[in-house]
């Protein structure tokens, strides 16, 4: 292998690819990144084992060939090269890396001891948007679950459907669904659980103004657009009914400014337990009141104004769920809704009806 | 010559709790040694023949007496100590009776041999079977020895009760511990035949003397107790319970300088060591109470091995409490340093006049004198403060969590230390009404065995308060619409099942605690903490360390385990030969 390539193209591609290089790792060919020169191009790629990123930069192919060497280091010194180009070629089982008057040669492993990257054949595939597809990704990927137990709510549900897509994410506590409109291809209707950390690199890579070729191999998934590919390991299993659990009948309905409530909460979270984090909100007509009382800590009052007509009712909540859910809702007023004080809470944008976004937040019990 | 011993009237005699002083070798020791200390003797030396049986020797170097008092004291009823009926109620000297020798030179051959300070010359009286034979000068130095032979030889029904040498030797060691631990600044030798049984010389403090008798390693594993009531004090040097074996537990108790039992009191302060020791687990303790006249009566048993005081219940509860706060104390944690310097205890010794304050004294006041004291007894032991309020923590082997102190390191184990913050937290929701629950959107369907579907059942009431909502779902199935949400890993599903399992089956935590709160309590801390393997981040760790500390006992887990291992900078310096 041996190739030249401007430090800009150089420093770009290696910065794309190293974000999805593990930090710790038992498996030291993880820490490098492989290059594979073929005809005009450079492929860089790099993969924690879970997800996989792979770049393709122009470059002035000499020899073909394949090498890996150490992601990090090869970042650390093309960020403090000279603006002209660099030479990089395979000298027995190191990268010997020229620029001007430098000359590097780092130890790096062959190129098959790196993990294969899956086969995904993108004809056969789905297009979305940047736009859509980040959006989703925005709004419901915080509320994945970080306990172990369930592979599944660690994942974000993905479903792809003639005409629309909606991603939804849920740790049983509370549950983020948003949708969009999409004009689906040619191709079926699917469903997919894919990994938080995928789609992190999903929303690092790809412009918004792509369009991203997405598809399936077996138990992984590919996006593609221009010179960038993402490839993911899927999460298996079935997903839980969560349009079951998701209330019809919650007939009571406040309109809420957002901002106010947030920071109303936050001041009640001051002086909630470390634990439960649990603060009460009371419902009356035309009023909001907060309340919180932490035995050993102290207590606290609020009230804010909004829109209510229906029947008192106070209900507990995690403040830290509602801060989450709170603070992704793009319009100034929510719409809250419930029905009863151990039944699920909604909470939709205010007056968007094209906007088909959703949160549900499981209420504390309240024990009196 | 001054004459201080005079007979008791009648009237005073009679109101002496009175019976058989001498039953064995080890009862005339007992007798003998508490009139050395009541002499203020600063050494006293006890020579054994044959156990005992053979010969007792008692020698002091205290006042001594003069040749009218040598005579009297072998009268019943002849004593220097009290006088009239009043001062029983305050007895701050072993004796007070004037009985232990004439009865014991009633059953014996005994010879006294004393001389005071200021007499030219000392008197010797040979006494055979309570009959007073020669009397004669001794040249003696000051002090007196009582030479005791032929134990029993005119009592032979009492003789045939007693034990082979080496038992009777053994109890003599044990009486005369007893007193050693109450006199530290005395020396006590012992010999049984030409074996040194004791070798004790003077010191300064009562945990120097435990070093003494039972070796360094044990001195160091004990922490101070120090509490004050009005018109009481009591101290004490406990085990720590990471030190704390089952098997032979030494349990000493002291009140002004008296050795005591009360197994009551003893069981107050195990009860004081509750989750913080294994079962079984018996802890050494070394408690030296001072009190104020009228509140202890020693006039009630014979030998008096035993008191009475006018409030027992308080005592208890004060024992109780102490042995708790002394292990809310950081110096209570186990440690890795191999030589750790005893606790300094400082104690008031019999016959030494202590003034216990009355209630009248200003709390405020009360507290300086009380840090102050403390603070000088601890001298010499590591500070182990932390270094800073928020010191640096770094996870290792995502189990343990290290901390800088001022003086060291410490090693938290995570998931003890969650256990010791969840039961704490739980014990206190459930005297405030219970703890919250999350609601679930998907609620647990769970299956259960027979019995497990009768306890779920049983303690429907109290597994609510902890937060778990449970219902019957049909047949062996139960649902579970809202859960405890202790940390952001928690298993509910899976804490839920063992803990429900553990509570079916039995263990020896489930066993260990005292009423069905503390059962749940404990298990639900012990599934619900956070694991060990659990990568934490670094506001987790601060969190959880931040919790711990605000616990009553953050040094102990719920299973009589350690939160908390230290490692003293000493200790470090030690092993780097530094
Ligand atoms: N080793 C000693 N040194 C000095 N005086 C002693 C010694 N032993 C005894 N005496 C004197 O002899 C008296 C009688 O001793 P004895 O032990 O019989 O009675 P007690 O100590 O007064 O009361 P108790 O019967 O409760 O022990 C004591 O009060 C004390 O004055
Ligand atoms: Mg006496």
């Amino acid at each position: 292998m041996n190739f030249t390539i401007t430090r800009q193209n150089l420093h770009s591609g290696l910065a794309s690819v190293s974000a999805s290089i593990p930090s710790k790792t038992t498996l030291p060919v993880l820490s490098n990144i492989l290059f594979q020169a073929e005809n005009g191009s450079v492929w860089m790629s790099g993969t924690d084992l879970d997800v996989a990123v792979r770049i393709k930069v122009p470059a002035d192919v000499r020899q073909e060939g394949s090498l890996t060497a150490p992601g990090k280091k090869l970042q650390d010194i093309t960020k403090e090269l000279p603006d002209q180009p660099v030479e990089l070629a395979t000298m027995g089982s190191q990268l010997e890396l020229k620029s001007g008057r430098g000359h590097f040669k780092l130890n790096g492993l062959p190129a098959d001891e790196f993990p294969t990257l899956p086969e995904v054949d993108f004809d056969e595939g789905w297009r979305v948007t940047g736009t859509d597809v980040n959006r989703l990704i925005h709004h419901t990927s915080f509320a994945v679950s970080n306990e172990e137990s369930r592979p599944i709510l660690n994942g974000v549900l993905w479903e792809l459907r003639d005409g629309a897509m909606r991603m939804v994410a849920t740790n049983g506590h509370r549950l983020a669904r948003m949708g969009v409109p999409a004009e689906s291809g040619d191709t079926s209707s699917a469903d997919f659980i894919v990994p938080p950390s995928a789609l992190q690199q999903v929303q690092r890579l790809f412009k918004k103004d792509e369009v991203l070729e997405v598809a399936r191999s077996g138990n992984h998934l590919g996006f593609r657009a221009g010179a960038a590919e993402v490839y993911t390991r899927l999460i298996e299993g079935t997903y839980p009914n969560y349009d079951q659990v998701i209330p019809r009948d919650n007939d009571k309905v406040a309109t809420v400014d957002k901002k106010a409530l947030e920071s109303a909460v936050r001041r009640m979270a001051v002086v909630a337990s470390d634990q439960t984090h649990r603060i009460r909100l009371k419902f009356e007509s035309g009023r909001l009141h907060l309340n919180v009382l932490t035995p050993d800590l102290g207590e606290g009052q609020d009230e804010l104004e909004v829109g209510y007509e229906g029947e008192e009712i106070e209900i507990g909540f995690n403040a830290n769920y509602l801060l989450e859910v709170l603070r992704y809702m793009p319009t100034d007023e929510v719409d809250i809704a419930f029905k009863a004080p151990e039944r699920a809470v909604t909470i939709v944008p205010s007056e968007a009806e094209n906007l088909d976004y959703l949160c549900l937040v499981m209420p504390l019990r309240l024990l009196d | 010559m001054t004459r201080r011993i005079h007979v008791l009237t009648d009237v005073v005699a009679n109101q002496i709790a009175a019976g058989e002083v001498v039953e064995r070798p080890a009862s005339v020791v007992k007798e003998l040694v508490e009139n050395s200390l009541d002499a203020r003797a600063s050494r006293v030396e006890v020579a054994l023949m044959r156990g005992g049986k053979g010969g007792i020797r008692v020698s002091d170097d205290g006042i001594g007496m003069g040749r009218e008092d040598a005579l009297l004291s072998l009268d019943r009823h002849a004593t220097s100590k009290i006088s009239s009926s009043s001062d029983l109620s305050d007895i701050r000297t072993f004796g007070f009776r004037g009985e232990a020798l004439p009865s014991i030179a009633a059953v014996s051959r005994l010879n006294l041999d004393t001389r005071e300070a200021d007499q030219g010359v000392g008197t010797r009286v040979v006494v055979n079977g309570g009959l007073i034979g020669t009397i004669e000068d001794s040249p003696r130095q000051r002090g007196t020895t009582v030479e005791v032979r032929n134990l029993f030889f005119n009592a032979p029904a009492r003789a045939k009760f007693l034990k082979p040498v080496s038992v009777e030797a053994r109890t003599v060691s044990d009486a005369l511990t007893g007193l050693a631990l109450a006199n530290p600044r005395v020396s006590f030798m012992l010999t049984s035949g030409d074996r040194r049984l004791l070798d004790l010389p003077a010191v300064d403090d009562a945990a120097a003397r435990v070093s003494q008798v039972w070796g360094p390693e044990q001195g160091g594993a004990l922490i101070l107790v120090s509490t004050e009531d009005t018109g009481l004090e009591l101290k004490g040097l406990i085990q720590r319970p990471d030190a704390a074996k089952p098997g032979l537990g030494r349990r000493y108790l002291f009140v002004n300088g008296r050795p005591f039992k009360a197994q009551k009191l003893v069981q107050a302060a195990e009860r004081g060591y509750r989750t913080t020791i294994p079962q079984g687990a018996r802890p050494w303790m070394f408690f030296y109470l001072q009190v104020a006249p009228g509140v202890v009566d020693v006039n009630v048993h014979p030998t008096k091995a035993e008191v009475r005081f006018s409030e027992a219940s308080h005592i208890e509860d004060l024992f109780e409490s102490a042995v708790r706060s002394a292990l809310a104390d950081q110096m209570s944690s186990a440690t890795l340093d191999r030589e750790l310097a005893a606790p300094r205890l400082l104690v008031h010794e019999s016959g030494e006049q202590f003034k216990v304050r009355g209630a009248d004294t200003d709390a405020q006041m009360a507290l300086f004198i009380a840090d102050a004291e403390v603070g000088d007894a601890a001298e010499g032991q590591p500070v182990t403060e932390l270094a800073a309020s928020r010191p640096n923590l770094w996870q290792v082997l995502n189990t343990y969590i290290l901390a800088e102190t001022r003086d060291g390191i410490l090693i938290v184990d995570q998931h003890s230390a969650h256990e010791r913050v969840l039961f704490q937290r739980l014990m206190e929701a459930f005297e405030a009404g219970g703890q919250d629950g999350q609601r679930l959107l998907f609620p647990l369907t769970i299956r259960l065995t027979p019995p497990e579907l009768e306890l779920v059942e049983e303690l429907q009431g109290l597994l609510d308060r902890s937060g778990f909502e449970v219902e019957p779902f049909g047949g062996d199935t139960v649902i579970v619409r809202a859960v405890p949400n202790p940390h952001p890993y928690f298993n509910a599903e899976r804490a839920f099942r063992e803990m429900i399992e553990e509570l079916t089956q039995g263990s020896e935590l489930v066993r260990s605690a005292k009423n069905q709160h503390e059962k749940i309590a404990m298990t639900f801390a012990c599934k619900g903490s956070i694991k060990a393997g659990q990568q934490l981040a670094d506001a987790e760790m601060q969190e959880l360390f931040d919790q711990l500390f605000s616990t009553d006992l953050p040094h102990h887990d719920v299973h009589g385990r350690p939160t908390i291992i230290r490692l003293s900078a000493t200790e470090l310096a030690r092993k780097f030969g530094r």
